[in-house]
């Protein structure tokens, strides 16, 4: 089997440097490039820095259900989450923590607290009861604090925090005038910490290697955890952690295959998927509902969930090449949705699986309306942006944004100029050799989904006109959506696009230049895996590299670059 | 698709074989048991061969003979408005019965009355007929009401069909009861629509008036029609297809605007009640079909009713968005409209059961009150123009021509196992 190179001085070529390269008749990377062998040994890597990343608004919510129960209430809001080189996950160990977050995390606490010790539910969550509810049970409180310390923290609470929290226990209770009343506040402040709102590496001296440091077990099985699972380690991981378990092959082998083996390995999927499909976007989607009318409020809901429905079931449920996403015909459908695909769908109220038909213009994710829909204009279509998403988001290409003082007008008068298409108006945009070099990237994909409009409407012609649905990719020419989804699906880089996506998402950072030979290996094994997406988590929390730490900070300049600034429109 | 300026321009399209404004490739695809089904989105459109010219969204419609459709607009087909209709006025209604009665030594304000109570007073006793009884409630307590006006002239030009053949057969005249007929909007002859007859001088039943906007409640998913064809080989003409009328037990989809939306999903009610099928043929673009009773529901404050059509049929084109536009006519019971658009004697809760007198008594009498006529002078025009459905016993026609302007969507029409939420309300 020819493998796949990971060609990472490809990626690296980004910005209006690749455009300029571009226009100037500059060919892609050689991304189609194979050499005859994979790298299926690990190789050496220096790790990377110890990083404290905040919890995401999914991972929030599921610790909280977790630990306590799905239907505790969480009232807080949560800030726009910060998106880094293409995931929110990478920007997760970056930014800091606005004072409006804090409120509102507090406003979380509060509700969450209230809902645990209260009257209703206290028998359910409090391990223990006060002798007299006037009177403070230090053995009592202790025993809470440390039960859900060790699960918010994710970690045993040393004495010191211990004794914190249940002295403001007590100190509730002296002036609120009961028990529970202390245990509230003892919770609020254990959910307002930020041990429990940031996930912290904490090294331990590692006795394989004398001089060098490795993640503790509390900190392996918390990395692991949300990685596998998108939530809190549970009591077995934690007691794997605890026995040392998690440092030995055979003992960290059988916690990722069980973790792996539990149906909350398709939520950590689907969370993953909604960071890399960029699905946060929707928060700030509207649509002309007089020009798209079948664009609905519920069908918007629905176009994200489909897509991470199709995901999901495709990938964990099915176990299905990762490629195949771009192709298959397999999909969800709601009532709401079958509007716009104008399809049947006889569940009244839920989901039904469906497959597009085999002569629809439909096949793959590219042609889900939530990514249609996603990156165009409220009113029309945008070749452009659809271009630059496919390329951004599943070969990791960083397409500049436009110039300032670019004038769209051209482009975006399509209504004074009938008969016109959006591949005649791009055409004449593209006079401009500035504006020419990224188009040349970005277009010749986008312009194959020009039989969808902008709310992922099917239409047969544009302004009356027939459409030229050509296109091409690192010079493989092809026709139509379905020409597109198969190109992406042959496009090496697509795959190892999606391994350094999943890496980085999984350490929360940037990856240095020494790691990209641990890329080449996963890639090797997902590839020797036939790209199934299972397999490629589990190479990641066996591999060396996911837990590896250096001591010092990276003076290493990063291989990847931030991106300033996501979502924008041209 | 409200608007019924575009709509006649669509159908003109059509006959030009102009493509549709929409240029939208669609195929809609009837279920029968909610199964599997094909294209959703063909490739590219279907062309057309012979006349009437098909929009590509007509054609798209049927997938294997067979569509679905759900009704957007309802309405009663009405002629022209009473300046034109009605040379002795319009209907005075409870507000003509009221000041007849001011006038009477009976009707003056007596010594100390407030107005309220006199206003009241007026009121109470022109809806009350000479035995006590509360005349919505009793019309046939009371007697015709001397202020009622029938459109008159056999000239008038009325949107409908000719349903009892009238127009073409002396002897298909014979079957129903003496009236007179109207014209065509092209002049054909024959068109039965006592229906206007009767409330076409009422303030409002005038085309624009309130009495006409009862598709409302069905905009707010209170009730739906769905319509299916069957059997299809050519849309353009066909001499045998199936038609279906069925009770819609989903909402209908509208866009935030609130504008119907073409291709949403909707299931048909199980009860036999509210389903029927009929034969129909396509001649030159144009579909219509054989009688047959219908029955819909009808929803007003929150009151349930049925909408009956017996002996029903269809004379329908094809838009260029693939959907129907057209008459569907027939002859409801008199008794039966009088319930629906009148009286509220029958009508059930949510629940399927008699609504609170209270708030049957004030839905009737205060829709007379506000729409310009009496109940029982609408219940004995009604009795007097009825032109359908004689009873050999009496001799008189118990129903009358009733003839509805609609306007469909192209839908997918599935079997759903679900009961509508009407099911209480089904007695019979």
């Amino acid at each position: 089997m020819a493998f796949i190179k990971f060609n990472g001085a490809f990626l690296r070529r980004a910005g209006l440097g690749a455009c300029l390269a571009m226009a100037a008749g500059i060919g892609w990377a050689n991304q189609s490039e194979t050499t005859p062998s994979a790298p299926l040994a690990e190789p050496e890597t220096p790790g990377g820095p110890l990083v404290m990343r905040r919890l995401t608004e999914s991972q929030y919510r599921a610790t909280i259900a977790d630990v306590f129960a799905p239907d505790v209430p969480v009232t807080g809001r949560f800030e726009r989450a910060l998106r880094e080189d293409g995931l929110i996950a990478v920007a997760t160990s970056h930014g800091s923590m606005s004072a409006f977050s804090v409120e509102q995390y507090d406003v979380s606490a509060r509700s969450i607290a209230a809902a645990i010790t209260g009257e209703e539910r206290r028998a359910q969550f409090v391990p223990c009861q006060p002798e007299a509810e006037t009177k403070f049970d230090k053995a009592c409180a202790t025993k809470f604090v440390e039960q859900y310390g060790t699960r918010l923290f994710r970690r045993p609470l040393a004495a010191q925090e211990r004794d914190r929290f249940v002295a403001v226990a007590k100190a509730a209770q002296q002036k609120l005038g009961g028990f529970y009343k202390g245990l509230e506040y003892a919770l609020i402040g254990m959910l307002d910490s930020p041990q429990f709102l940031l996930r912290m590496d904490h090294a331990e001296p590692d006795p394989s290697r004398p001089g060098s440091i490795r993640l503790d077990g509390w900190s392996k099985a918390t990395r692991l955890s949300y990685f596998l699972t998108n939530s809190t380690p549970d009591a077995e991981l934690l007691r794997a952690a605890a026995s040392g378990e998690l440092h030995t092959h055979e003992g960290l082998s059988r916690q990722v295959d069980r973790l792996l083996a539990s149906p909350r390995v398709a939520v950590a999927v689907r969370a993953f998927f909604w960071d890399m499909l960029q699905f946060d976007g929707f928060n700030d989607l509207f649509k002309d509902p007089t020009i798209y009318p079948g664009y609905t409020v519920a069908a918007a809901a629905d176009a994200e969930e489909q897509t991470l429905r199709t995901v999901v079931s495709h990938l964990v449920r099915e176990d299905g090449d990762y490629r195949a996403l771009f192709t298959t015909k397999k999909t969800w459908v709601s009532r709401p949705l079958g509007i716009l695909y104008r399809m049947p769908v006889a569940t009244r109220n839920g989901w039904e699986q469906a497959e597009y038909p085999a002569d629809s213009a439909r096949s793959g994710i590219l042609t889900d309306v939530s990514m249609l829909a996603l990156h165009s204009h409220p009113g029309r279509s945008s070749p452009t942006l659809r271009g630059k998403s496919m390329r951004e988001i599943f070969l990791c290409q960083k397409v500049p944004d436009p110039p300032a003082n670019v004038n769209f007008s051209i482009v975006q008068d399509a209504v004074n100029r009938p008969g016109s298409t959006a591949r005649m108006r791009l055409a004449e945009h593209n006079d401009n050799p500035v504006c020419a070099g990224c188009h040349k990237l970005t277009d010749p994909l986008g312009l194959t989904l020009e039989n969808f409009d902008g709310s992922g409407g099917f239409r047969a012609k544009e302004n009356g006109v027939s459409m030229d649905l050509s296109g091409a990719l690192d010079g493989k020419e092809f026709e139509g959506p379905q020409g597109l989804g198969q190109a992406l699906h042959d496009n090496p880089g697509v795959p190892a696009c999606l391994v350094e996506k999943m890496y980085r998402s999984a350490v929360g950072r940037e990856i240095a230049s020494p790691e990209e030979p641990v890329l080449e290996y996963l890639l090797g094994r997902f590839q020797s895996a036939r790209f199934r997406v299972p397999q490629l988590m589990r190479a990641i929390a066996l591999s060396n590299s996911f837990y590896a730490v250096k001591e010092q900070p990276d003076t290493t300049p990063q291989r990847t670059v931030a991106v300033a600034k996501e979502g924008e429109r041209s | 698709m409200a608007d019924s300026k575009p709509a006649r321009a669509a159908v003109a399209a059509i006959k030009l074989g102009a493509v549709g404004a929409a240029g939208v490739a669609a195929a809609t695809i009837y279920l029968d048991n909610g199964s599997a089904i094909a294209r959703a989105e063909p490739a590219s459109p279907v062309a057309t061969q012979s006349s009437p010219t098909l929009t590509p969204a007509v054609e798209n419609v049927f997938r294997n003979g067979q569509a679905g459709f759900v009704v957007t607009d309802i309405a009663y087909a009405l002629g022209p408005d009473g300046k034109a209709a009605c040379p002795k006025g319009m209907t005075a209604g409870v507000r003509g019965l009221i000041e007849a009665y001011a006038k009477t030594p009976a009707g003056q304000r007596r010594e100390d009355e407030p107005q309220r109570n006199y206003e009241r007073r007026l009121g109470l006793t022109v809806h009350t007929a000479p035995d006590g009884q509360n005349l919505c409630m009793f019309p046939a307590a009371g007697g015709a009401d001397p202020g009622w006006r029938m459109v008159h002239g056999r000239n008038l030009k009325v949107e409908g069909i000719d349903l009892d053949g009238a127009g073409t057969s002396k002897k298909a005249a014979g079957a129903t009861c003496g009236h007179e007929e109207f014209q065509g909007l092209n002049g054909e002859r024959g068109v039965d629509n006592q229906f206007y007859r009767v409330v076409g001088c009422t303030t409002g039943f005038q085309p624009t008036g309130q009495a006409n906007g009862f598709q409302v409640e069905m905009h707010t998913g209170s009730w739906g029609i769905l319509m299916t064809l069957k059997g299809v080989d050519d849309p353009r003409n066909d001499p045998e297809v199936e038609v279906g009328f069925f009770a819609n037990s989903d909402p209908i989809q509208l866009s935030a605007a609130r504008a119907p939306l073409s291709h949403a999903t909707y299931a048909t009610e199980s009860n036999p009640r509210y389903r029927a099928t009929t034969r129909g043929r396509i001649v030159d673009g144009v579909l219509t079909s054989d009688p047959v009773d219908v029955r819909f529901h009808n929803v007003v404050n929150s009151m349930n009713d049925d909408r009956e059509l017996r002996s029903a049929r269809v004379r329908m084109t094809f838009t260029p968005d693939g959907g129907l536009e057209g008459i569907l006519a027939g002859y409801t019971p008199v008794e039966s409209m009088y319930d629906l658009q009148f009286g509220a004697r029958r009508s059930k809760t949510a629940k399927g059961e008699l609504a609170p007198e209270r708030l049957r008594l004030g839905t009737s009498m205060g829709r007379a009150g506000a729409l310009g006529y009496s109940c029982h002078g609408a219940y004995h025009a009604m009795l007097q123009a009825a032109d359908g459905h004689k009873d050999p016993a009496t001799g008189r026609c118990t129903s009358i021509s009733t003839q509805y302007r609609i306007r469909l969507a192209p839908a997918f029409v599935v079997e759903g196992a679900s009961q509508s939420a009407k099911s209480a309300l089904v007695t019979g």
